[in-house]
């Protein structure tokens, strides 16, 4: 099966590359897999006055997945929470023109956006509020 | 699992089980016709292990397994009905390629219980298990140190650091698994008790979704363990 241009060049120059502390300021990390085939991922942001000011990512896995993810972060960086929830994995099969087989890479990588920003909303949550937390 | 799919030929004749597509009367025997001796398409609905005419259980002797499935194969052997209808020949060839499918499925330990899963408790994704983090961070933490050592002077200093921190994880990924193997085949045990016992109320509800559980979240680990192993195995050899 032939990868298609853009997730080549995601594969050979990931965007975002790396890891922000757990317990960073303003950081959520999203840690998710898929037990099918075996691909981990980890997506974190880091907040600033509710705007994605960074994002990072480290993905084990097929190129599909690592193009997923390595576009979710270039795609994270500037959006607000609000516009960040409204990624959706067709976005990513769309942009990197992912065959039906790879539709799962896209899917992991929202799943990871989402539970990135479920952590930090979390986090922020338990900050602010003393028993208020959602 | 991929359900075997029907040449076109034999699909018109798929019927209700229990009537004969040849002669319309009633089919008491598995797989042939009582009175006009017709074979009979295995169902699309039939599991494969009543394929294979075992119980659904976990634990399964090789040797009976292989039995059934070459007992079985000889009557669906398509040589037997190069004199038979086209009907027949289909229908025999179906046959064969769904028993097939089942015999590889049951025959693996692994596939057998992800294809149990499937059976109880619909698709893979209906069983959700929150992911092992820890396992994850430390898979893309060695990932690091695997690039690091593909990269480097493999017979420098920080080569030989690096190659000897991998063996050791591989040691202990190795050991894991193992352990992974053997806790599946308790939990594969702990099944067939369950399933023998015979119980419906509430605690043996409870009982049988903690063992499916258990087992999508082994077999899960499984998947990630093994990639990392591969992984290790393919640089350092």
């Amino acid at each position: 099966m032939a990868y298609s241009d853009k997730v080549v060049d995601h594969f050979n120059n990931p965007r975002n590359m790396g890891s922000f502390g757990k317990d960073e300021e303003g950081v959520g990390t999203g840690m998710v897999g898929a037990p099918e085939c075996g691909d981990v991922m980890k997506l974190q942001i880091k907040v600033q006055n509710d705007r994605i000011v960074d994002a990072k990512f480290k993905t084990f896995g097929c190129g599909s997945a690592i193009a997923s993810s390595s576009l979710a972060t270039e795609w994270l960086k500037g959006k607000t929470i609000e516009e960040a929830e409204q990624i959706k994995n067709t976005d990513i099969v769309q942009e990197l023109n992912l065959p039906p087989v790879k539709i799962h890479c896209s899917v992991l990588a929202e799943d990871a956006i989402k539970a990135a920003l479920a952590d930090y909303q979390k986090k922020a949550g338990s900050k602010t509020g003393t028993g208020s937390a959602q | 699992m991929n359900q075997p799919t029907p040449s076109g030929g034999s699909r018109n004749v798929q019927m209700a089980r229990s009537m004969c597509w040849h002669c319309q009367s009633e089919v008491a025997g598995e797989y042939f016709c009582e009175r006009c001796v017709k074979v009979q398409p295995v169902s699309k609905e039939t599991d494969y292990f009543t394929c294979l005419g075992l119980p659904r259980r976990l634990t399964i002797d090789p040797a009976v397994l292989e039995a059934k499935y070459y007992e079985r194969s000889r009557a669906f052997h398509p040589d037997f009905y190069l004199n038979k209808t086209e009907a027949e020949q289909a229908i025999s060839l179906d046959n064969a390629a769904t028993l097939n499918t089942a015999y590889r499925t049951l025959r693996d330990p692994v596939q057998r219980a992800e294809y149990l899963l499937d059976l109880e408790a619909g698709s893979v994704k209906t069983i959700r298990t929150s992911p092992p983090a820890d396992l994850f961070e430390e898979i893309l933490e060695l990932q690091d140190t695997l690039d690091a050592y593909r990269a480097g002077d493999h017979s420098s200093e920080t080569g030989r650091r690096l190659r000897a921190r991998l063996e050791a994880e591989r040691g202990a990924l190795e050991r894991r698994q193992a352990e992974m193997e053997d806790e599946l085949q308790k939990l594969f045990v702990e099944w067939d008790a369950l399933q023998d016992r015979g119980e419906a109320d509430g605690h043996a509800r409870m009982e049988r979704d903690r063992l499916l559980r258990r087992m999508r979240e082994i077999l899960s680990n499984r998947t990630y363990v093994k990639n990392i192993v591969n992984d290790l195995v393919e640089t350092i050899g």
